[in-house]
């Protein structure tokens, strides 16, 4: 199972392709592909690449156990909730982009 | 310390207004990103796990209290409150915005800053002793040739695109704070038997995954025929260093390979074709710029420390002098290492707050001068020995006061995996595992000076293999693990540490660093014995197998 993730152009946040077709910061929310959407996920991605507001455009394996999205990585998880020492919030996306991103949906 | 002439300021204005315009040009979407990256990354802006990230140049490490103001107001307004300094001397801000990057750097230029040649594959800030122009033990001061190596190698035409990033460090003292044998070039100070000063140069040193000690390519290179032979390695590095590799780009790769016999050749032959012409440097010109680093209006003083009294009637105190103050040239004077490592605090950050307060201090006390040392601290060089005990008071309600310069706790450490997207495994926490663990003054008097340093890393930003003990991060099937080595030393006689054996999990890393130092408290033959020479003696085996038994 994977998610598609990338940073925004602008506030460098960290954001997910969500489950409701946008771009937001909540890994919970994120859109986990089974492997027989590979070219769903893929034409994510080129979307993505392509929009001019999202960088760094990855995709991650992840797990999903009590309706939470679990990144199989450390890397992913510590990026998911922020530096851990000392404990910072992830930096906040900037929710005005969100309408611009819509147009990277499927 | 220098400020800028005309030139300099036009050229970094210049430089704002040219990133300004990319930037723009970005957010309009003119700019992709596959164009934009290695423009931002020229001006210091990298891509980090959380955020971007903005290193900021600190010039061989020299600062004044103005720009430590701005760099407080810059965490302050447009980050998250704190900066971290890094073993380059520059500082971190972990979290700009991309759109805030052009006001930030327009706020630096006004107090004469930049971000320029902070990456890239170009030469970088040059490094040096944090005591430099302060220090007892200094042949020569090195900020004048320093600022010198600067102005020839910002924007250097030739030397924008050289195989991979370059480091120089010069030291003019034989004690060697500035770890030159670990930089692609390393210049230290020599008299010769005239008593004229020049430069031993070595090259080839480096940390990373192919860690290399420097080899001396020459013993002796007069002040007036340095800028000419650092462009003749320069010139053999960017014509022979391999650019098929990036893993083998560096220039102690090209040392490696070809012999230090060859590339010295080379070197000579090139030097022949460039000394003596433009970047011959004359007496009057290092006289200029030695001008802008003449020694402050020092006080005649004979004000000097009794330690011993200062250990019955405050002994804490005590314990800052004894570890915080380095001798001054200047009779009456020392200079003061403020340490960025309080017991469980993240090795290198300060908080705006305290910028603020270190500034202050360099203005009432220092002469309103500053340094970055390459242990992620901060100093105040030249401090009225009457006047320390204010200082360390003001430190003290600062949060600065820690009296471990040099010891146990007194960490170098990258930012690990928290931030970094290149690293494996997180460095912060476990330093500050250990910090706690070894927290105590009475236990970090027992151990002595001792260095750990921490690479969450092969890139080692951490210098973990010139650590006395040195930790290195590695990720194994989703496991952060850490490799132990022992043995490293970043001073004059440099040297890399060894691999104890297999990595162990973050929990068992304090555990493992106090049986290292258990066993050096028992084999080493007296208080005067460092953890080094107590290593040499014995060997590694004791201390491998306190940690793998007989595996």
């Amino acid at each position: 199972m994977e998610i598609v993730t990338a940073n925004e152009l602008i506030s460098g946040a960290t954001v997910y392709f969500l489950t409701e077709g946008c771009w937001g910061a909540d890994i919970d929310r994120a859109r986990v592909f089974q492997s027989e959407e590979n070219a769903e996920r893929d034409r994510v991605i080129k979307r993505a690449n392509a929009s001019g507001f999202l960088i760094s455009v990855e995709r991650e394996t992840v797990r999903v156990a009590k309706g939470r999205v679990l990144a199989n990585r450390l890397r992913e998880r510590i990026r998911a909730e922020g530096p851990t020492a000392p404990r910072h919030r992830p930096q906040k996306p900037d929710i005005h982009n969100a309408v611009e991103f819509s147009h990277v949906s499927l | 310390m220098y400020r800028y002439d005309q030139f300099d300021a036009e050229f970094v204005a210049g430089r704002v207004a040219q990133f300004t315009d990319q930037v723009e040009r970005r957010i309009s979407g003119e700019l992709s990103e596959d164009q934009f990256r290695p423009l931002r990354l020229m001006n210091g802006l990298y891509l980090q796990l959380h955020a971007y990230m903005l290193r900021v140049a600190v010039p061989y490490g020299t600062m004044n209290s103005t720009q430590l103001r701005k760099l407080a107001h810059i965490a302050r307004t447009y980050d998250r409150g704190y900066g971290h300094f890094t073993t380059r001397q520059n500082i971190q801000f972990n979290w700009p915005r991309l759109d805030d990057v052009p006001q930030i750097l327009s706020e630096l230029a006004s107090v004469e800053m930049h971000a320029i040649q902070t990456s890239g594959n170009c030469i970088r800030n040059v490094t040096t002793d944090q005591f430099a122009g302060a220090a007892a033990d200094e042949i020569i001061d090195p900020r004048p040739v320093a600022e010198i190596i600067r102005q020839w190698s910002s924007l250097h035409p030739e030397f924008s695109f050289l195989p991979r990033k370059f480091k120089i460090a010069i030291t003019g003292a034989p004690n060697d704070r500035a770890a030159i044998k670990f930089h692609d070039i390393g210049l230290m100070a020599q008299q010769d038997e005239q008593g004229k000063v020049g430069w031993a140069v070595y090259v080839g040193g480096g940390m990373g995954r192919t860690p290399m000690v420097a080899k001396e390519i020459s013993p002796f290179v007069p002040h007036s025929d340095l800028l000419a032979y650092l462009e003749s390695i320069l010139r053999v590095y960017n014509r022979y260093g391999r650019r098929d590799n990036k893993y083998k780009a560096r220039i102690k790769i090209l040392v490696h390979e070809e012999g230090l016999a060859t590339l010295r050749e080379q070197v000579e032959s090139e030097f022949l074709q460039v000394r003596g012409g433009v970047l011959n440097l004359p007496d009057d010109e290092l006289s200029r710029i030695k001008a802008y680093f003449a020694p402050p209006a020092f006080k005649d003083s004979d004000a000097r420390f009794d330690l011993a009294a200062l250990k019955v009637s405050d002994p804490e105190f005590a314990r800052f002098v004894l570890h915080n103050t380095n001798q001054h040239a200047q009779a009456g004077y020392t200079s003061i290492t403020i340490s960025l490592k309080p017991v469980g605090g993240v090795p290198g950050d300060a908080t705006d707050a305290q910028m603020e307060v270190v500034a202050d201090l360099a203005q009432r006390f220092s002469f309103d001068e500053l340094r970055v040392s390459h242990e992620q601290n901060l100093v105040l060089p030249h401090v009225a020995i009457d006047d320390v005990r204010a200082v360390y008071e003001a430190l003290n309600g600062a949060g600065l006061g820690e009296a471990n310069v040099g010891q146990i706790t007194d960490m170098i450490v990258c930012p690990g995996l928290d931030y970094c997207a290149l690293a494996n495994a997180r460095s912060i926490p476990v330093a500050q595992e250990i910090s706690r663990r070894f927290g105590s003054a009475r236990r970090q008097e027992e151990i002595g000076d001792l260095k750990i340093k921490i690479s969450g890393c092969i890139n080692a930003c951490g210098h973990h293999h010139a650590g006395h003990i040195g930790i290195l991060g590695v990720e194994k099937r989703g496991t952060e693990l850490y490799q132990i080595t022992v043995g490293g030393n970043a001073g004059e006689n440099a040297a890399i540490g060894n691999i104890l054996g297999r990595g162990i999990v973050a929990e068992e890393v304090p555990d493992a660093i106090e049986q290292l130092v258990e066993i050096y408290l028992k084999a080493r033959s007296g208080a005067e014995e460092n953890f080094l020479g107590t290593l040499k003696r014995v060997g590694e085996a004791p201390f491998r197998e306190a940690l793998y038994g007989n595996d």
